[in-house]
């Protein structure tokens, strides 16, 4: 379907020279998180970015979220740039940031109460968006439950519809399996993919960054896989991913799933000891590598 | 409660050791009561001395007069307004210095500094300004209920997790909504704390400060419970009626304790 991960003339996000510095505690001199972030992804594309931890990929996020400002280059979409957060690229994080004190219903509808997505509605339209979202994400039944009462797998269900009830033009992913158990990620990965518009033609879809640290999550979600290297987090290699769509779970049994997941790995897995422990040595020195 | 059913579990049946439970919570109050009664009983009849069913008496006579539940009205009525107004300036004061740093810092030294001063202590100066009616009263009222609201809510704000409010500003809500819908709830949890502890400083408060008012306002029963105790000490010399008042103040106590707690569970269901 769609081989070519150059993205079309006008593209959704684009991120020119995109550098973050931190001055973090006692320190004396600034530490570069991301630097020189090069970016365009194409309307009702899904991207994943996969790198060691602490390689800057939630910074990245959150700049495009426009909860954190650049400290150099450049955030646009739209041809617009991105100067604060806003309803049309909504976040789902990665421990779901839920209000404990809402129910189900409410946390799924808290956008449309409270923020530019429910202007112009009734009441009762709301009120429809957030019961058509309880289905979209099989939650039914759960509408008046708090938070607390509910497993990993519902909550992060929860963010899913609340994130969409709101209506976004792009999805921005940070981690939101990492904290489910490897079986219920593995529904959910199928799940998330229907709920993105999978099925559906590419116009209709979604525009989506997801962020993992998963390769063979990012290789089973993706159209692209943006892989990067740390300190500072730069972008070490743009991976088409050229499985066809709908993808089912015997993707992963397919020759070409494996041969991505392993260059892949192999584009990371020095950083990847190394950050385990500083000492252990890769077996292969890997390759600077960069596709697209 | 029950910590006989915890220490055996699956055991016994819960509801014989609560029985237990409450039994050997009562035994020794009533045993030592009965033992004062006794006591009584061998004292001579003109004693001053308080005994259990002399108080009681006292209690009932009291109470059909109307004088206790006029003053108590009256302490319960300052109570509520020096709380309220301490309600609004500690909160209002917390969340701002809970959401700003620079503030924080820079209004720690003063808060901290006035915070050890007793409510007591601020007495004489609030007597001077305001007399000894009602507004003195107030004043050392919210004195003391500032200070336990005004902590926790700072300490409730200021520790609000950071992401929800990110996640409210990611679905185009703006700033007052956030401090209304994303702030506020999330730090009820200590706020409420501090009112449960700042109702029941007031409380002690305004029965010392209606007691120490007292003497200059002579008497009455329009002064509230701490100065109608001040009036059996000082005037008739009614030991019964001052262990009536006391009495009447620890079980008043109690409730607006019991009170909050069911306003928090009230108005934190997602807690329980």
């Amino acid at each position: 379907m769609n081989t070519s991960s150059q993205p079309a003339a006008q593209p959704k996000l684009r991120l020119r020279g995109v550098s973050k510095q931190f001055l973090a505690a006692r320190a004396t001199t600034p530490t570069l998180a991301v630097a020189g972030f090069d970016l365009e992804v194409a309307a009702g594309e899904f991207v994943c970015i996969v790198g060691p931890s602490g390689c800057g990929k939630s910074t990245v996020l959150n700049m495009v979220a426009g909860l954190d400002a650049p400290s150099a280059g450049s955030i646009e979409m739209d041809g617009r740039a991105v100067t604060g957060p806003g309803a049309d690229r909504g976040v789902m994080f990665q421990d779901y940031a839920l209000m404990p004190w809402q129910t189900v219903a409410e946390n799924i509808g808290f956008g449309l109460a409270h923020g530019t997505p429910g202007q112009g509605l009734s009441a009762a339209q709301r009120e429809a968006r957030v019961r058509e979202h309880i289905e979209l994400v099989g939650l039914t039944g759960s509408e008046r439950k708090y938070p607390h009462q509910l497993s990993g797998g519902m909550r992060q269900r929860v963010a899913l519809a609340r994130l969409l009830a709101n209506g976004p033009e792009i999805l921005l992913l940070d981690e939101p399996l990492g904290a489910l158990d490897a079986q219920t990620r593995l529904i959910l990965q199928v799940e998330l993919l229907r709920i993105w518009g999978e099925t559906r033609p590419r116009s209709e879809r979604k525009t989506a960054i997801f962020i993992t640290h998963d390769i063979e999550e990012a290789v089973f979600l993706g159209d692209r896989v943006v892989v990067m290297s740390s300190h500072p987090g730069r972008i070490k290699a743009d991976i088409a991913i050229d499985l066809p769509r709908p993808r089912r779970e015997s993707v992963r049994a397919e020759a070409r799933f494996g041969e991505l997941a392993d260059r892949i790995w192999g584009l990371i897995r020095d950083e990847a000891y190394r950050a385990i422990d500083g000492r252990v040595e890769a077996n292969e020195p890997s390759k600077e590598e960069t596709t697209a | 409660m029950s910590t006989i059913a915890a220490s055996s579990p699956g055991a016994r049946p819960a509801r014989p050791s609560r029985r237990l439970a409450l039994w050997q919570a009562t035994a020794l109050p009533l045993a030592l009561l009965v033992a004062w009664q006794l006591w009584a009983l061998t004292l001579p009849e003109n004693t001053r001395a308080p005994y259990p069913s002399k108080v009681l008496a006292t209690f009932f006579s009291l109470t059909a007069s109307g004088d206790l539940p006029a003053a108590l009205v009256q302490s319960l009525g300052r109570v509520l307004a020096g709380f309220g107004v301490a309600l609004v300036l500690g909160v209002a004061l917390g969340v701002a210095m809970g959401s700003s740093r620079a503030l924080r810092d820079n209004l720690d030294p003063v808060i901290e500094s006035f915070r050890p001063i007793a409510p007591m202590a601020v007495l004489p100066i609030a007597i001077l300004w305001f007399g000894t009616g009602t507004p003195a009263a107030l004043a050392i009222v919210s004195y003391a209920a500032f200070f336990p609201l005004l902590v926790n809510t700072v300490h409730g704000v200021s520790r609000v997790d950071r992401k929800l409010m990110q996640a409210a500003q990611t679905m185009g809500v703006p700033r007052w909504r956030i401090l209304r819908h994303v702030l506020l709830p999330a730090a009820l949890p200590s706020v409420l704390l501090g009112a449960r502890l700042a109702m029941g400083v007031a409380w002690t408060a305004i029965i010392a400060a209606e007691l120490a008012v007292g003497a200059k306002a002579g008497g009455g029963t329009s002064g509230g419970i701490g100065q109608m105790m001040f009036v059996y000490y000082a005037y008739s010399v009614d030991l019964n009626a001052i262990v009536v008042c006391m009495v009447v103040v620890g079980v008043v106590a109690l409730a607006i304790d019991r009170l909050f707690r069911l306003a928090e569970h009230r108005l934190m269901p997602w807690r329980h």
